[in-house]
């Protein structure tokens, strides 16, 4: 399978006459735009910003970041979930480089839902404070969820998605300022030099813990809560075959942004006939029963261990429950044999005694950690909010509180805020954008 | 500037050893011994010195800490250091007490300095700094200089760095820090896997914790001639307790003669009693039997199903009690069991 990912890095976005790329501008058509947010009846009031780092903004509730892309052979972005089911990660795939489209809530939020400021102390907490991003904000009609903590936040969510291809698709006819090549042979059909090389996989443990469907990550459309771990080419990950769910602490979570570019597969792929024989990857899941749990570690274990792999990267997006998943796999791989290391946050407490993961194990004796998800920090008043602010405090966003007997709300009257770090939005980038580690104290 | 408090013992303090270690706490507007150590190192000036036996802490815990935060109720202070208690167990035992409850009243810094064998490290690391010390006074001032050195920083408005950074022992609290060479998660982690896989040495970013297994002994070939006793840790005892073994976080422990007692008789018959603080007593100060059965097992004896019952029971106080005192109290007890050739242990937990 072979992926060519055009990049066209963006310098700067400003509104105008025609959603066009030129020379690194990237201009968008408000009004257009805004139509295709608008072609689901369910959205009822729309507007895009434009913020960029260095702004005096905060952003809040956000529910998803996107990448804009144009997939060249035509076809859906995200097959099985914008458009028809076809195969990803094989053909060209062109991509607007330094930018994101962000999605958030006019006024609701809710547990999975995040915070972003583009500027100040707070900046450093998210990824998508160094990005351009071009902000849908918006409501919908979805009533029954409004006072809902957990929140699908369908309409939102696959308005973000028309979105960023809608702007994507301004990339048509133009050729990219330079090509990434993603390409791995079948694995019986290898060159004789990777034969020396250890192989090694990636476990990917995206969220799907509601057993109701609506809230997991979905792969090609699919509930990831209703399969099995499968294998997967890395290619596929890449090029939109996974999109991000709308459940879990939001510091924890993967953004689809996150799956289009995977930082810790991406480095795989680096080292790829250097240093290992890159197989591919098993594509997990998480579960609330143990059987479930234990049913997942030992499919994950039997596909590595028939592929022959020697190593493996475990990564889980989440933390609590899912911890148990996390650790159970890594341990079902090393007894298999296959050497594993787990990427991960810890959630130790505010005072930071807590034991780091619910379940722990002797064998998992590799384990990058990324954050702690209970980390409180205090980030002073921006000039503009876009969202809510109040949502933070008032809709269960996992860090934020409407009351609390010594810290009062999590927003206070002149704007300033005090949150766990749970609700940074994807703050812990157990993707692997972190640059935060755990420390003794 | 700033004003720090040292607290020393007994023997540090001038009075003497052992034989004077019940000395009563008192404090004293000047430097007494270590506490010019402190002084010459310290960016600010020592006010005042604590003395206090180090048995009177240990067996007159409650009233010692009272007396001690009394003497500071009208002390301004920044800083409070504790020792160095070196491979002293009961001077340890008394910096960590001591250090505390300062900590928990003030909420100043407490710093102290111990040697890693003195169980005072396993008991307080959580809540005071202690830095790793020398096994004796040969290392006073090293071991002090450690101690000042950061407790200057701290003095001076720097937020303390980590266990690994700044030398205190790990105090088993994690918190979330950015890295100097901003070196994202996906490169350590395939760097980790890397060096995993080609045998190297590799960091952890996350050690799991030793876990201290005990292999499961082997059965008893015949009860009907075993000699069993009966260990809790479900805080039964006499009614004055007089090993006085702690109602929480307990360091000691007590064996109890009940050769010739059907049962053990009730809190109101002025028999046992529990000083567990970590459960209800009523039921168990109602009938101490239902934590350490020794009404069943007599039944059993008369029966025949084991041999006998051994003629002590031993107890001590499980709740808030520490991995590495636990482990110390059953190695001492299984040594008295052993002289007594006890078979077989019931060991009953609440």
């Amino acid at each position: 399978m072979k992926l060519e990912l055009g990049n066209f890095p963006v310098n700067d976005i400003e509104f105008g006459e025609e959603t066009a790329f030129n020379d690194g501008l990237l201009t968008i058509n408000k009004k257009e735009a805004l139509e295709v947010v608008y072609e689901d009846e369910h959205i009822t009031e729309a507007d895009l910003k434009i913020v960029k780092p260095g702004d005096n903004v905060r952003l809040v509730p956000v529910k998803e970041a996107i990448e804009p892309r144009y997939r060249v052979d035509g076809g859906a972005v995200f097959p099985g979930v914008t458009g028809k089911l076809k195969q990803a990660g094989n053909g060209k795939t062109y991509a607007l480089k330094d930018c994101s489209v962000l999605v958030v809530g006019k006024h609701w939020g809710g547990f999975q839902d995040g915070l972003i400021d583009m500027s100040g102390e707070g900046a450093k907490y998210t990824y998508f404070s160094k990005l351009k991003n071009i902000v849908l904000v918006a409501d919908t009609d979805e009533d029954f969820e409004k006072d809902e903590q957990q929140k699908k936040n369908h309409a939102l969510r696959w308005a973000g998605m028309r979105l960023s291809e809608y702007i994507g698709s301004c990339l048509e006819d133009l050729e990219p300022e330079e090509t990434e090549k993603f390409e791995l042979d079948p694995i019986t059909k290898r060159d004789e030099n990777l034969k020396d090389l250890p192989n090694v996989v990636l476990v990917m443990q995206p969220q799907s813990q509601m057993e109701e469907l609506g809230y997991n990550d979905l792969n090609y459309g699919w509930d990831t809560n209703r399969m099995l771990p499968t294998f997967m080419h890395p290619n596929e990950v890449l090029d939109g075959a996974m999109i991000s769910g709308s459940f879990m602490p939001c510091s924890s979570k993967w953004s689809t942004y996150d799956f289009q570019n995977f930082p810790t597969l991406k480095r795989l792929y680096e080292e790829h006939g250097e240093n290992i024989n890159f197989l591919g990857v098993i594509m997990s899941n998480l579960n609330v029963a143990l059987e479930q749990k234990n049913r997942s570690a030992q499919f994950v274990a039997q596909i590595a261990s028939n592929l022959g792999a020697d190593g493996a990267i475990v990564t889980e997006e989440g933390y609590g429950n899912p911890d148990a998943d996390y650790i159970g796999c890594i341990k079902a791989l090393e007894d298999a044999g296959v050497k594993t290391v787990g990427i991960s946050n810890e959630a130790t407490g505010r005072d930071g005694g807590s034991q780091p993961l619910v379940s722990l194990d002797p064998k998992a004796d590799a384990l990058v950690s990324t954050g702690n998800v209970s980390e409180l920090i205090k980030l002073p008043p921006m000039e503009t909010v876009i969202g809510e602010l109040e949502a933070l405090a008032r809709d269960g966003l996992s860090g934020g509180w409407a009351d609390d007997e010594e810290l009062g709300s999590s927003v206070k009257e002149d704007g300033s805020i005090i949150m766990e770090n749970n609700a940074m939005f994807c703050g812990d980038q157990i993707a692997g954008w972190s640059t935060k580690t755990m420390k003794e104290f | 500037m700033s004003k720090a408090i040292v607290y020393i013992n007994q023997f540090f303090g001038g009075y003497g050893g052992e034989d004077v270690a019940d000395h009563e706490p008192e404090i004293k507007d000047e430097l007494v011994g270590p506490a010019n150590l402190y002084n010459q190192l310290l960016d600010g000036e020592v006010s005042h010195t604590i003395i206090c036996g180090d048995n009177f802490v240990g067996s007159n815990e409650d009233e010692a800490v009272e007396r001690i935060l009394g003497f500071l109720e009208d002390k301004d202070f920044d800083i409070f250091f504790a020792g160095p208690a070196f491979q002293a167990g009961r001077y340890g035992n008394a910096c960590g007490v001591i250090g505390k409850a300062v900590k928990e009243e003030f909420d100043v810094p407490v710093i102290s300095s111990m040697n890693i064998e003195n169980p005072g490290v396993e008991m307080f690391k959580k809540d005071i700094y202690i830095f790793p010390g020398g096994h004796s006074a040969a290392k006073m001032r090293e071991d002090v200089n450690n101690m000042v050195e950061f407790g200057n920083k701290l003095l001076n408005g720097e937020e303390p760095g980590s266990a690994d950074e700044e030398g205190y022992y790990k105090r088993g609290i994690r918190h979330q820090v950015f890295r100097d060479d901003e070196k994202p998660a996906a490169d350590r982690g395939v760097e980790m896997l890397l060096k995993k896989l080609n045998g190297e040495e590799f960091e952890s970013e996350l050690p799991i914790p030793e876990m201290d297994r005990v292999e499961i002994a082997d059965a008893i070939e015949d009860l009907s001639e075993a000699k069993v006793a009966l260990v809790t840790s479900g805080g039964i005892v006499p009614v004055d307790n007089p090993d006085k073994i702690q109602s929480a976080s307990a360091t000691r422990w007590g064996r109890y003669d009940i050769s010739g007692m059907d049962k053990l008789e009730n809190r109101d018959n002025d028999a046992f009693k529990t000083i567990h603080a970590g459960y209800d007593p009523a039921a168990a100060d109602s009938d101490p039997n239902r934590v350490v059965p020794v009404d069943a097992m007599r039944y059993f004896e008369k029966e025949g199903k084991i041999g006998e019952l051994h003629n002590y029971f031993y107890s001590t106080v499980g709740t808030g009690t520490t991995q590495g005192e636990a482990s110390r109290m059953g190695k001492e007890i299984v040594q008295k069991l052993k002289e007594d050739n006890v078979q077989a242990v019931i060991l009953t937990s609440t």
